[in-house]
C-alpha cells in the first residue's frame, strides 16, 4: 500500500541517528521552555532559526517541531504543580491539576499529563498520516461564518467552566470580552482603549495577561496564607496512576483527543479552542462532574490529550496548503523558507522525504517525550518541597523573564503585574479566571468573524443560516444554552456547588 | 623645552586626537563590538528573514555579531520607535518596510519618533512582488481587463482579502479601485496567511499576496494569477503579465530595506551600505532570494532615500483617495 512505503520513506529519514538526535533535542528543549512560565515555543524557535541554516532541512524541521509539541508537553507541569499556564493551552490544566497538586496527586496528575498527551499524539499523527489532505479540505470549509457560530458555542460552552455561581461566570466572561476588544480594531483600522499607548495597539498579551492573574496572583494568595499553601505540606502519595485512576481517564482521553484532533485542523485559534472544549464537554458528560474544581483527574487528562492532539493537527494546514494556522507555524514557514522550501499545496509531492520525514518524526519525539517525561515526574513533584521563599522569588523571576521575551518589551512586563493585582482582587470576590481568559481569546475572534461574514455577505444576517455547517453549530449551541438554563440543571448545578 | 613650544605639541596632539573622534575616522574602527539589528516585526515573516540574512553575511564580513532583535509592535512602529532613541553610533541599526517606512508616515496619526528626522537609509535589500490572484470559482476572468469589466457589472458585490488596514496588500487594492474605478469591498484579515487561506476557499473573491505564498498556491491550481505588481516580471511567475503593462503606473511592491537613527555618522552609514550592496550582489545570495521570489536590490543610500520619498509621496496619495481612515 501507498501509505506504508510512504511511512517507510518517513522513517528511513526520521530514524536517521541524526535526526534522531535533533529530535531529541528539540523535545529536550522545548520541554525545559515549556517548564518555564511564559518562556513559549515562538520565543525559542525565533532565537533558534540561525542555528537551523547549516542544517538539511529535514533535521532542522524535526528539531523545531520538537520544541513545539515538546513545549506543550512542559507546559502543563508548571500549570498543575503551581497554578502556572505557561501557554493558552494549559489554561484549563491549571484548574483541576492545581487542585490535584493541593491534595498530594501531583504524580498522578502529571503522569496523566504525560500519558494522555502520549495517547492524543500517536492518534493525531496517525491521522495526519493517512488523512492529511481531506482533512485540510474540511479546514477550508470553515469560512468567516463558520468561525462565527464556532465561538458562539464556545462561548456558550465556556459557561460550563465555572463551577461556582453562574452569574459571576457571566461577568467574568463580559470582563474577558471587554478586554478582548483592547488594541487595533481589524475591520477599520481605528485604535480601541490604547490611550496613545504604542504598545496597546495590538491588544493586551495572552500570556502576560495570565501569567498574572494566574501564576503571580496564586504567589500573592500563598503568601498571605502561609498555612494553606497545602502543596508542600500535604503527603504526596504515590507518583503513577491506580487502576482505579486508569478506569477513570480513558473516557475523557478518548474524546479530549478526538475534540483536540479535529478543532486542532482549523487555522486561527482552533488548537488553542481544544482544551477549553474538552474540559467543557467532560464537565458536562463525567459521571464525576462533583470533583470538577476540585482536584478531578478527567479534568486534567481531557484537556491535556486535547492540546497535544490539537498541536499535532495543526500541522495540517501548514502541511498541505502551506498556510500557517498560528504563530508557530509561521516561524516553521519561515524556517522552510530560509532552506529554500516554500510550502504548498504541493509540498507533500515535491518533499515527500520532508513531510513524511516530520510525520514519523512527530510519532518518535512523543515516544522521547513520554520516556522523557515520566522519569522527571518524581523529580517535579520534589521541587514543591522546596521552602516557599526560595521557591516564589525563582518563579517571579521567570514569568519576568518569559513576560518580557514575548515581544521583548517591559511594556508586558507591566501588564503582567497589573493583572496579577486584578487577579487578587477578583479571588478576593470569589470570581474565576478561567472563564475571564476564554472571553478574552473567543471575543476578538468572534467579532472579528462576525464583521467579516457580514462583509462578505453584504450585510446579510442569514448568511449564519445558510450554511449548514454554520448552521448546525449555531443549533448546537442553542441546545446547550438550554441545558445550563433549564431550571432543573441550574438547580442541580447549585446543589453541586455551592457549599 | 619653553611654554610656547610645549602648548603647540598639546594643541597639536589635541587635534590629532579629536582627528582620531572625528567622523571621518569614525568608520575605520567599525564596528568593535556587537551591533543589534532591531526587526520591527515578528521572527518567521519576511522582514525577519532578510534581516537575519543580512545580518548573518555582516556578521562574517566584519568580524562583530549582528543580532536580530525582534520587536514587534503597533505595524512596525514600536521597533522603530527604539531605533529611532537608540544611540546613532552604528551599534544599533533596524530593518524597515515600506509599511513602516512609507505608508505608517500617513496613516498613523502620532508615531512614537520624529517623523521629519526620520531615518538614514543605509540600503534597500529586497522587494517582493505581489501577485493579483482570484478564486477561479468565483471569478471568471483570465486576464485584469476581464476582470475589471466582470467587476463592472456587478459593483460592490465582489471581496478582495488583505492582511490588513493599511498595509501594502490592502493599499494595492485601493489602487486597483482608484485607478480603473471598479468597486470592491475590503474584508481585512490579521495577517496574509488567514487572508489567502480564505481565497483558496473561495469565502473571499481575491486578493493581492507577497509572491512567494501566492506563487506556491496557483502552482497548486488554488487560485488563478492575474498580473505581478512589480514593473517587470516575476521570476517565480514569468508567465503572468505586470500590472504596469495593463494600467500604467501601477506598481505596488512591498520591500525591505536597512536603517540607522537619524544623527549616525555618514561614514558609517556609508560603509555599512556598500557592505549590503556587496552581499546582495553575492551571485549565491543572490540566487538564493530569487528561488524565493524576491528581487534582490542593494542600492545605494542616496538612491534609497529617494525611493523612500517617491514611495511615501505614491501611497499618502492613495491613502488620501481611498479615504483610508487613518489610526
Amino acid at each position: 500500500m501507498d501509505i506504508f512505503s510512504n511511512l517507510w520513506l518517513g522513517a528511513s529519514t526520521a530514524f536517521l541517528p541524526m535526526n534522531l538526535l535533533y529530535g531529541f533535542v528539540g523535545c529536550l528543549l522545548g520541554t525545559a521552555i515549556g517548564v518555564l512560565p511564559g518562556l513559549g515555543p515562538t520565543a525559542t524557535i525565533a532565537m533558534l532559526l540561525p542555528i537551523t541554516f547549516g542544517l538539511p532541512p529535514e533535521s532542522a524541521l524535526i528539531m523545531l517541531a520538537g520544541i513545539f509539541y515538546g513545549a506543550q508537553y512542559g507546559g502543563s507541569t508548571t500549570a498543575i504543580l503551581i497554578n502556572l499556564p505557561g501557554e493558552s493551552s494549559s489554561v484549563v490544566t491549571a484548574i483541576d491539576g492545581y487542585q490535584m497538586a493541593r491534595n498530594g496527586r501531583a504524580g498522578p496528575a502529571l503522569a496523566t499529563a504525560a500519558l494522555g498527551s502520549f495517547f492524543a499524539g500517536t492518534v493525531a499523527t496517525i491521522l495526519l498520516a493517512v488523512a492529511a489532505p481531506p482533512l485540510a479540505a474540511v479546514a477550508l470549509n470553515f469560512g468567516p461564518a463558520e468561525y462565527f457560530s464556532l465561538m458562539v458555542l464556545g462561548l456558550v460552552a465556556s459557561v460550563a467552566l465555572a463551577s461556582g455561581s453562574l452569574v459571576k461566570a457571566m461577568a467574568m466572561i463580559v470582563f474577558g470580552l471587554i478586554l478582548g476588544t483592547v488594541g487595533t480594531d481589524v475591520e477599520s483600522g481605528t485604535p480601541r482603549y490604547v490611550f496613545d499607548i504604542p504598545e496597546l495597539y495590538d491588544g493586551l498579551n495572552f500570556v502576560a495577561v495570565s501569567m498574572g492573574i494566574f501564576g503571580i496572583c496564586e504567589i500573592l494568595r500563598n503568601l498571605e496564607n502561609e498555612q494553606e499553601r497545602s502543596v508542600g505540606v500535604k503527603r504526596v502519595t504515590g507518583l503513577m496512576l491506580t487502576k482505579e485512576d486508569f478506569k477513570r481517564v480513558c473516557g475523557p482521553v478518548l474524546r479530549g483527543t478526538a475534540l483536540g484532533s479535529f478543532l486542532g485542523i482549523l487555522p486561527g485559534g482552533g488548537a488553542m479552542l481544544a482544551s477549553f472544549a474538552a474540559y467543557a464537554m467532560e464537565k458536562r458528560v463525567s459521571p464525576n462532574r462533583a470533583e470538577f474544581g476540585k482536584g478531578a483527574i478527567e479534568g486534567v487528562a481531557a484537556p491535556e490529550s486535547a492540546n497535544n492532539a490539537g498541536a499535532q493537527t495543526s500541522f495540517i494546514p501548514m502541511l498541505t496548503l502551506g498556510i500557517p494556522g498560528n504563530p508557530v507555524m509561521a516561524l516553521m514557514v519561515g524556517a522552510m523558507i530560509l532552506q529554500g522550501i516554500t510550502p504548498g499545496p504541493n509540498v507533500i509531492s515535491d518533499e515527500p522525504k520532508l513531510f513524511w520525514g516530520m510525520i514519523v518524526s512527530m510519532w518518535s519525539g512523543n515516544l522521547m517525550l513520554v520516556i522523557l517525561n515520566l522519569p522527571l515526574i518524581g523529580l517535579w513533584v520534589r521541587m514543591l518541597t522546596v521552602p516557599y521563599h526560595l521557591l516564589f522569588p525563582a518563579i517571579v523571576g521567570f514569568c519576568c523573564i518569559g513576560a518580557y521575551s514575548i515581544n521583548n518589551s517591559v511594556f508586558d512586563v507591566f501588564v503582567m503585574a497589573g493583572f496579577s493585582v486584578i487577579g487578587f482582587a477578583l479571588s478576593k470576590l470569589r470570581f474565576e479566571p478561567a472563564p475571564l481568559l476564554l472571553g478574552f481569546i473567543l471575543g476578538p475572534m468572534l467579532e472579528e468573524n462576525l464583521r467579516r461574514a457580514m462583509l462578505i455577505s453584504q450585510g446579510d444576517p442569514t448568511t449564519f443560516l445558510r450554511s449548514p455547517l454554520s448552521l448546525s453549530l449555531l443549533i448546537f449551541a442553542g441546545l446547550v444554552l438550554a441545558l445550563v438554563l433549564s431550571p432543573s440543571i441550574s438547580r442541580k448545578r447549585e446543589e453541586a456547588f455551592t457549599e | 623645552m619653553n611654554l610656547n613650544r610645549f602648548m603647540a605639541i598639546a594643541a597639536a596632539a589635541t587635534a590629532f586626537c579629536m582627528a582620531g573622534a572625528e567622523p571621518g575616522r569614525a568608520a575605520d574602527n567599525y564596528p568593535s563590538k556587537t551591533v543589534t539589528v532591531v526587526v520591527p516585526f515578528a521572527a518567521g515573516g519576511n522582514t525577519d528573514t532578510f534581516g537575519r540574512l543580512v545580518a548573518e553575511e555582516l556578521d562574517k564580513r566584519l568580524g562583530q555579531r549582528f543580532i536580530v532583535e525582534n520587536k514587534p509592535g503597533a505595524g512596525g512602529n514600536i521597533g522603530l520607535g527604539d531605533l529611532a532613541r537608540s544611540k546613532p553610533d552604528g551599534y544599533t541599526i533596524g530593518m524597515g518596510t515600506v509599511s513602516s517606512n512609507a505608508i505608517n508616515q500617513t496613516l498613523y496619526k502620532a508615531l512614537p519618533y520624529d517623523k521629519d528626522k526620520g531615518f538614514e537609509p543605509i540600503s534597500l535589500i529586497a522587494s517582493l512582488p505581489n501577485v493579483l490572484v482570484v478564486n477561479p470559482d468565483r471569478i471568471k476572468a483570465n486576464s485584469v481587463q476581464e476582470l475589471v469589466e466582470f467587476l463592472k457589472k456587478e459593483p460592490g458585490k465582489h471581496t478582495y482579502a488583505s492582511s490588513g488596514v493599511g498595509t501594502s496588500i490592502h493599499l494595492a487594492g485601493e489602487l486597483l479601485a482608484t485607478k480603473t474605478g471598479v468597486k470592491i469591498t475590503h474584508v481585512p484579515y490579521k495577517g496574509s496567511s488567514q487572508a489567502i487561506l480564505d481565497v483558496v476557499a473561495g469565502h473571499v473573491d481575491m486578493m493581492f499576496d507577497n509572491i512567494p505564498t501566492a506563487a506556491q498556491q496557483v502552482k497548486g491550481g488554488k487560485v488563478k494569477a492575474l498580473a505581478v505588481t512589480s514593473l517587470e516580471r516575476a521570476a517565480l511567475l514569468p508567465d503572468v503579465p505586470t500590472m504596469a503593462s495593463i494600467i500604467p503606473g501601477f506598481e505596488a511592491t512591498s520591500w525591505h530595506g536597512l536603517f540607522a537613527p537619524p544623527g549616525t555618522p555618514p561614514e558609517i552609514v556609508e560603509k555599512l551600505s556598500k557592505e549590503v550592496q556587496a552581499i546582495i550582489a553575492d551571485p549565491a545570495m543572490k540566487a538564493k532570494l530569487e528561488a524565493m521570489g524576491v528581487t534582490p536590490v542593494g542600492n545605494t543610500s542616496v538612491e534609497f532615500k529617494d525611493f523612500i520619498a517617491k514611495e511615501t509621496v505614491k501611497w499618502a496619495e492613495v491613502i488620501k483617495a481611498a479615504n483610508v481612515p487613518l489610526q
